[in-house]
Formats: C-alpha cells, structure tokens, sequence
C-alpha cells in the first residue's frame, strides 16, 4: 500500500482531481482511497490537499521535488 | 519541602492544561510530519487548552479566589486570551503557511480551497466559532465604551462575555473533534470535560438558586396561633 491513510479530509475532492490513477473517491463528503493498489507514488494528492490530510507510507514514499532542487 | 497553596495550584494547572494535551499528543498514533507542523499543531493544541483554562481564571473559581487574589487572577487571564487568542485566530493561516515551503498547491490557493468548502461541516463550524473567537475578542478590547453604553453596566457585559465563550467553545470543540488530527479519544475528552466543568461553573455562578417566596404575613400569624 503507498497511500496510507486520509486524516482531516474537509470534502474538497481536490485530491480525487489530481489522482492521475482513480486511486480515491469521494464516499459521504469524505475522499475515501477506494483501490490503493493502483497508487503510482506520485504525491500529487497530497501536495494538492489543502489540509495536508494526505498520508503516504514512508517506506514507499520518494523525495517531494521542490523548486530550488 | 512544604508547598505553599498558590504553587500547587499553579502545578496542577500546568500539569491539566499544558502536561494532558502534551502527553495525549505524543501518545496518539498521528502521523509525524515536519518539525514546523508538529510545532504548529502543539501551539495549537496548547492554545485551545488554555483558551478552555480561561473559564477556570474568572470569577466562578472559587477555588481559585480563595488562593489567588482576583487582579492575579485578571491578569493572568488577560495575558493568555491576548496569546491564545492570537494562535487560534491565525489557525486557518498556520495550517496552509507550511505550504510556502513545499512544492504543491500555494499556500493562498489552499486557504481559499479550506475556507469555500461549505460542504464539510467541520469547516462551516470552524469559521463560524472563528468570528465568533473574533467578537469575542473585539467585545474584551473595547469592554470599557461597551460596559457604558450597557443598561446593566458590568454584569451585562459579563453575560455576553459568557455567552460569547460558552458558543465559541462548543463550536470549537465539535469542529477539532470532527476535523483535528490529534482531537482522538484521550484527547476530546480531555477537551470535552475541561469544557463541561467550565460550563458548570458558569451557570452555577450566573444562575443561583431561586429565592425562597416570602411566607405571606397571615400564614405566619396562623401558624404562631
């Protein structure tokens, strides 16, 4: 499993817009990951998550690439 | 070594409203994030706890009246609702400032996100105790001119003053325990018994009991026949 788990999710479905893989839906407000194991590690998710609500599995995780390199 | 009653009192303040959080915080299973996030977040968790202990620095701790005298008492609760109150007003903007750091949605784009999403109703809790924490705020600042224009003068002003709290405390304390990362068990209900002795003390000191209707004259004559 990379993404782990969504802890605060506010309902802004920004990171079901950013998931390149269909990897979370939205279930009663909430982004729920439905099928994890299609998640690509590509963090987008959690970069786009307003709240930093986002988790992913530090075992599986790769560098977060910021601008200054 | 003998402790006098004003330094436990300060102890076991400390020890509820700083020590509890603290060591509900670093036994729940959050994630760790960065070092500015968890700092954000105890700040946070620290601000809220004293923003509860301000019901226990009034005038309905009687408890508290008796050890300490009631300008201490004023003091203190002035010094912690100017820093308290700070931290939580600029809560909304501490969450997203660690953005600016990181790559990803920018830290303006992901307030506006927050604060548009009416959807969630931790959110619409959350900004409405914020204006409330604001005119709770503004209201303290300018006691003086309100106290005056006041029929009721002091105490009236103290009514709102209450009231104002007690609604800002319930919509604070549903929005953390619906949206907060570190709101789990241990810790509402730490937040939630805090607020309830609060309450408690409040409405006991707002509301005592009824006086006894006075025993009409030929009832007491009858009776001493």
């Amino acid at each position: 499993m990379t993404i782990k788990s969504i802890n605060g999710c506010i309902g802004c479905e920004e990171c079901v817009k950013s998931c390149p893989c269909d990897v979370i839906r939205m279930e009663g407000g909430r982004a729920v990951i439905t099928y994890p194991a299609d998640c690509q590690i590509c963090h987008l998710c959690r970069m786009y998550c307003p709240v930093d609500a986002i988790e992913m599995s530090p075992e599986k995780s790769i560098p977060v690439v910021v601008p200054w390199g | 070594m003998k402790l006098s009653a004003q330094t436990t009192t300060i102890v076991a303040a400390l020890a509820v409203f700083v020590g509890l959080p603290i060591l509900f915080y670093g036994l729940g299973d959050a994630p760790r994030r960065t070092l500015l996030k968890e700092v954000i977040s105890v700040a946070t968790l620290l601000a809220f706890a004293a923003m509860l202990g301000q019901f226990f620095m009034a005038r309905s701790n009687t408890l508290l009246l008796s050890v300490f005298k009631p300008p201490q008492i004023q003091k203190v609760h002035k010094y912690i609702a100017y820093t308290a109150v700070g931290v939580i007003l600029l809560h909304p903007v501490l969450i997203v400032l660690p953005r600016a750091l990181e790559g990803g949605v920018r830290p303006w784009d992901a307030f506006v996100t927050m604060i548009t999403t009416f959807d969630s109703l931790g959110v619409v809790l959350g900004l409405v105790a914020w204006v409330l924490l604001l005119v709770l705020s503004v209201t303290a600042f300018f006691r003086k001119p309100i106290i005056k224009r006041l029929s009721t003068h002091y105490r009236g002003w103290r009514y709102v003053h209450g009231g104002l709290a007690v609604s800002f405390t319930v919509l604070a304390l549903w929005h953390s325990i619906a949206l907060g990362r570190h709101t789990d068990a241990p810790m509402a209900a730490l937040f939630l018994a805090l607020a309830l002795i609060g309450f408690g003390m409040l409405v006991k000191l707002y509301m005592p009991a009824r006086p006894k209707q006075p025993v009409p004259a030929q009832t007491q004559a009858g009776a001493a026949s």
